[in-house]
């Protein structure tokens, strides 16, 4: 059977039969079981565990990253050297040398690959946890299934007033909610936090409005507003949900925890630079801060990782940078604030890249091979997990498929992933279809 | 038959029961077979000759796998589509949905796996009751007990050596539920019968077998066994009996308290023969409609529904102001005349039909969507749309339509769209399965996929995201058609309850396709039309979802609705009749007020429903109320909303409202639910502030006029909301305007953005 088989044909069933079969077969319960008790020891639970997801646009590179191959052919090695990292006997890039220095915060995973080596196709896997059902084009953007955010707003609903689901500064492709309906879209925040300028939109009063005429024109509204409401529920008047929106609006603006974490000029200087001074730095801080008032998913969306030509030279110009800074930035700070065990930390982006060089000095699409950062929610940090072969051509240890990805997402944030849900046509459907969670960031 | 299975794989497995490996064979099965048996801690593997079952007391008649097993598994939940017939199964165990594929859900219990599922040398140890009663962890649970008929049935046919049925086994031919009218009192409880009609004309009694379900579990439930169960409340539902993917139904009634009469209704205003068809039905409910709209309610309705914008203040003023008592009329005449006309009907149209620029390319759309719009504004008939539609070939950049084709290129793709938009018929379910509800089977979903199979193309076509080339598409009767996913079988073309019109070489199936759906007798499509847009205008189809008719998803009223369509008909497929009827009926004119009758009415149109407008209307009415537009790229400035052609089109506001999403693999229905996300968009959005405060938009002029304050005010009044404000109204805005250190450009401002974030502006009422 096809669906068993490993990127490279490598059967699952054989494979867990000679790596770790004696290991397995911890059901979701159970796992379940143990995060309870391990939360409730630690003070938290999974309930509350929020999670903060970085989607790095057009597949990074494995080998530029997190899974360098020194000893490779120069014309799959690439031109970069690997460092070694906190953790004695790993090495990553060396494009990435402040997140190398923290490697025992973070765990990363080495072998999730699948097969789909188009942008619109893999984004829709690992957005969704759900393979799409007929290939998909590069430029596609389609939706077969709820996205990961979209459920978790399902499950989780309204907190403080804030949106379940946000995503900066765009939704990724798949990011929607298909069946669960457009109240589990994402709130898109779009803009650049980086700049003087920039405001949250919608939540807060538009610069010119003066709290004291908000308060006047909100008084004027609920004069006007005189439309007669139908109370009793038979009548399923509209015009209450419409009155509930407007409550949870006004709980929102009058909030000052949430209206607090919306403004980035609250934070600190040293705090900003640790992020890095620019867009994608200073939307993981908004992201930290939506993350610390009870928004309980957040993507942060950044473009351009499909580096089809000058690779080298464009992660030297600062993109490997800019990642770096700002991805362990988040990760330092939110250990200093106590707020990594509560936070679930990813940064992928839809496949990984070809292991030869091609003509244009670039790298193309390879879902082979990918590497996946996590962090946080119990996640043990200096984790390897997982290993591509010494070429870097495809995972070879403890292989995991895009579905264990998402078991372990829900599995942490405390949702079933093997619940049933249903289209609007009434047909059943599974969260996730198999999959089982990753069980070495479980321990 | 498969060779027995290796040995290793039964030691290894710990799943087989361990009494079954202790067990010694003392029973064999029917036939020819396999026989395998545990003997003395080794298995063993031989082939035996065995005679028949025991048969106590003499024959016992031999169990039908397709008329006993399957209904029995089915009615026990194992088919269902959350367990075993998942796509992937459950458990590596995986049956067909509802069963409609009988020889492969045999194949699957009985031999693969290696045969483990069943253990012929003792019977009641095989997985399949094991795990089904619970004996062995089963995450479905027990499903049902060893004392239940399914058990005991199951136990025999395995003890007959589980035969297949042979081709002298009678067929299921039809079910029907009994008896087919059912009164109830409140509270009470009545059963169901349903007798099966096989192939060979005998009956049985398959009450027990069948799966029930109530549409309005609230008002009349039903158990398993079929018995009907009525509750306190009055009213009309639906029970669907399905007994091996056949369906039949009944509308259990509990009448109401109170009986009225024709001479109720005699002061109730009749429009239109619809409205006669309307009181009829709720007369039978016991409900009272409520009185018609104001003038000003109407106003509003109908141009929001006609053409999707705000009637502007002189429009107010002038119909408010007109004697005539036929104004209602002469502006629904009018209305349909309006430029905006073709505009917000391309965008409902849009909804339904336009593809997903990423698969079809952008140039194609574009050029769909200019058809569309051109198709309205001539108003041309809605069947030589559908024909244009249908047929169309050609190059996609040059000829609208063919985008269609183009999107749709898959045949099983077409068929279910088709059925869908233009014959209200959602076969989609048939495309893997019998539909669980209704008759259709696979062989109606493939046959009508073969009236798109004699098409061919040549061209690059996209290279997303961008257009690439042409494509060309023809009709070629050397096309290859399209074959049956489990039979092979090359189907003949033939609609849902329609004739087979098999491949005549030179005639392009899909005009004979159209050429029966455009008959007036056909059953679907003027229904289907008329349904569609009568939900338009009064929230709710007549058959509700408006594009679901089936049998267990009766119109709530058929009379009203075969007038419709033949009305419809008669007047040559005349959208802007067809509107035009229904805007004049009273029932369309209704007050959204309920009186205490009618308050719980949603289906019946005892009083108007009220409705948020949708995405572009309502961003299209706060640009003509502040008189400031949103510019969208590729569009002209000052384009209307109404006009974007394309849901990819950055719009915060309309995302924030919902548009379809283009991404989606279905045309879904838009998401009316009020949400945060609306409401703070309307409060706080600088977008909405920009207007309000535009140089040269319309709040800006009202600040900057000379008018006396009450004036602007009811200017403003009747821009807003098509009605001048009442005193008490009149006094809080005038209140605000004058009061003291009132700064009077922010106090008109605070004036427009109470009323936009009001009900009464949002809604459609």
């Amino acid at each position: 059977m096809e669906s068993t088989l490993n990127c490279n044909g490598i059967g699952r069933r054989n494979f867990l039969q000679l790596g770790f079969g004696a290991l397995g077969g911890l059901g979701f319960t159970e796992l379940l079981q143990r995060r309870a008790e391990a939360a409730k020891a630690k003070g938290t639970s999974t309930n509350n565990i929020n999670c903060i997801l970085i989607w790095l646009d057009g597949g990074p590179s494995h080998y530029e990253t997190f899974d360098p191959k020194p000893d490779a052919p120069a014309d799959i090695r690439g031109e970069f050297k690997s460092i070694p990292t906190s953790i004695p006997g790993v090495h990553f890039s060396e494009t990435i040398p402040t997140l190398a220095k923290i490697a025992d915060k973070f765990a990363v995973v080495r072998s999730i690959c699948h097969k789909d080596p188009n942008h619109g196709g893999g984004n829709h896997y690992l957005m969704t946890g759900t393979a799409t059902p007929v290939p998909v084009g590069c430029g596609a953007v389609v939706s077969f299934h709820p996205s990961i955010g979209s459920m978790v707003s399902h499950e989780r609903g309204i907190r403080n007033g804030l949106p379940a689901y946000v995503s900066l500064p765009s939704m990724s492709r798949s990011g929607g909610p298909n069946f669960l309906g457009a109240q589990h879209a994402p709130f898109v925040i779009s803009g650049d936090p980086s700049q003087t300028s920039f405001r949250v939109r919608d939540v807060t009063l538009p610069a010119e409005i003066s709290e004291g005429r908000a308060q006047s024109r909100n008084a004027l509204l609920s004069s006007l507003d005189r439309m007669q409401r139908i109370h009793e529920a038979a009548a399923e008047d509209p015009l209450l949900g419409f009155d509930q929106s407007y409550k949870q609006g006004f709980n929102l603006l009058g909030s000052q925890k949430a209206q607090a974490a919306f403004d980035l000029s609250k934070e600190p200087e040293a705090i900003r630079k640790l992020y890095g001074q620019n867009d994608f730095g200073q939307r993981l801080l908004l992201a930290r801060r939506l993350a610390e008032v009870g928004v309980s998913f957040t993507v942060a969306y950044w473009g351009g990782w499909d580096h089809h030509k000058t690779i080298f030279k464009t992660f030297r110009d600062g993109y490997a940078q800019k990642l770096d800074v700002a991805l362990s930035g988040l990760i330092i700070d939110l250990e200093q604030r106590g707020m990594l065990d509560s936070t679930l930390v990813v940064c992928l982006g839809e496949f990984g890249r070809t292991p030869k060089v091609n003509k244009d000095a670039g790298r193309d699409h390879w879902p082979g091979a990918m590497s996946v950062f996590m962090a946080g929610a119990g996640i043990p940090g200096g984790a390897v997990i997982g290993a591509t072969d010494p070429k870097g051509y495809y995972a070879a240890d403890n292989i995991y498929a895009p579905e264990d990805f998402a078991v372990s997402l829900y599995t942490k944030l405390g949702i079933d992933p093997h619940q049933m849900l249903h289209t609007n046509a009434g047909r059943p459907v599974q969260l996730v279809n198999g999959g089982r969670p990753i069980k070495e960031l479980f321990v | 038959m498969r060779p027995p299975p290796p040995c290793e794989s039964f030691r290894s497995d710990s799943r087989v029961p361990s009494r079954a490996r202790r067990s010694t064979v003392s029973i064999a099965r029917t036939g020819l077979g396999s026989l395998i048996a545990l003997w003395l801690g080794s298995l063993v593997s031989l082939r035996a000759e065995t005679p028949a079952a025991p048969t106590p007391g003499g024959k016992t008649a031999p169990v039908s796998f397709l008329n006993e097993i399957m209904p029995h598994l089915t009615k026990a939940g194992c088919s269902s589509g959350g367990c075993h017939s998942k796509p992937e199964g459950q458990n590596n165990f995986k049956l067909s949905v509802f069963g409609y594929d009988p020889q492969q859900d045999y194949n699957e219990m009985v031999h693969d796996a290696r045969g483990r599922r069943v253990f012929f040398a003792a019977p009641e140890e095989s997985l399949l009751l094991q795990k089904a009663t619970g004996k062995i962890a089963h995450e479905g649970g027990s499903r049902f007990t060893e004392n239940s008929e399914t058990y005991k049935k199951l136990l025999l046919w395995l003890q007959q050596g589980a035969p297949f049925d042979g081709p002298e086994t009678p067929r299921l031919s039809k079910i029907e539920v009994q008896p087919r009218q059912v009164t109830l009192n409140p509270g009470e409880a009545k059963p169901l019968k349903v007798i099966a009609t096989f192939s060979d004309g005998s009956t049985r009694d398959v009450s027990g077998l069948t799966v029930y379900s109530s549409n309005d579990k609230d008002l009349v439930a039903v158990n398993e066994s079929g018995v009907l169960q009525a509750s306190q409340n009055r009213g009309e539902a639906v029970v669907v009996a399905n007994y091996m993917g056949i369906v039949d139904v009944v509308r259990p009634v509990i009448p109401p308290a109170k009986r009225l009469s024709a001479d109720d209704f005699k002061t109730f205003p009749v429009h239109s023969e619809a409205d006669r068809f309307v009181y009829k039905r709720l007369e039978s409910l016991g409900l009272l409609p409520s009185g018609l709209c104001s003038d000003a309610e109407f106003l509003r309705r109908s141009t929001l529904d006609a053409i999707g914008r705000l009637p502007t203040a002189e429009e107010a003023v002038a119909f408010l102001a007109d004697p005539s008592p036929n104004k209602r009329s002469t502006w629904i005449a009018k209305v349909l005349d309006d430029p905006n006309y073709a505009d917000h009907w391309a965008v409902k149209w849009g909804d339904l039909i336009r593809p997903n620029p990423s698969r079809v390319g952008v140039k194609p759309v574009y050029l769909l969507d200019l058809w569309l719009r051109d198709a309205f504004r001539k108003n041309m008939s809605y069947d030589a749309m559908v024909r244009e539609l249908l047929t169309a070939k050609g190059n996609t950049h040059q000829d609208g339509p063919v985008a269609i084709v183009r999107d749709k290129r898959d045949p099983v793709d077409a068929s279910g769209f088709v059925s869908q938009i233009f014959l209200g018929v959602r076969m989609e379910c048939a495309k893997c399965h019998h539909h669980p509800s209704e008759k259709w089977t696979q062989e109606d979903y493939y046959q009508m996929a073969a009236f798109f199979g004699k098409m061919r193309a040549r061209g690059q076509g996209i290279s997303a995201p961008i257009s690439g080339e042409a494509e060309l598409w023809w009709y070629d009767p050397a096309g290859k058609g399209v074959t049956h996913p489990i039979t092979d079988a090359t189907m003949t073309p033939k609609a849902p309850d329609g004739p087979e019109m098999p491949y005549t070489a030179g005639v392009d199936p899909r005009k004979q396709l159209v050429d029966w759906m455009v008959r007036p007798d056909n059953p679907f499509f003027a229904r289907a039309l008329v349904n569609r847009i009568w939900g338009e205008f009064l929230g709710k189809g007549i058959v509700d979802p408006v594009d679901d008719f089936r049998a267990s998803n009766p119109p709530s009223n058929p009379e009203l609705l075969d007038w419709l369509a033949e009305d419809f008909t008669a007047h040559q497929y005349d959208l802007k009749h067809l509107m035009r009827t229904i805007m004049e009926t009273a029932a369309y004119q209704r007050s959204s007020l309920p009186n205490s009758s009618n308050l719980a009415d949603q289906r019946n149109y005892a009083h108007a429903l009220r409705r948020r407008l949708p995405a572009e209307v309502l961003l299209d009415a706060v640009g003509d109320l502040t008189g400031s537009r949103d510019t969208f790229s590729g569009l002209h400035p000052g384009a209307r909303a109404v006009q974007t052609w394309n849901h990819k089109l950055t719009s915060e506001f309309m995302d924030a409202f919902g548009r379809p999403n283009a991404s989606l693999e279905c045309p879904c229905e838009r998401e009316r639910k009020p949400t945060v996300v609306q409401s703070l968009h309307l409060m706080n959005s600088t977008a909405f502030q920009t207007k309000l405060t535009a140089p040269k938009g319309r709040v800006s002029a009202w600040t900057t006029s000379s008018k006396p304050p009450q004036e602007i005010v009811r200017d403003i009044y009747l821009s807003a909301l098509a009605r001048p404000p009442d005193a008490t109204e009149e006094l809080a805005a005038m209140t605000h305007l004058t009061r003291e250190g009132a700064v009077k450009a922010e106090a008109v401002q605070d004036l427009v953005w109470a009323l936009v974030n009001t009900a009464e502006f949002v809604f459609n009422h």
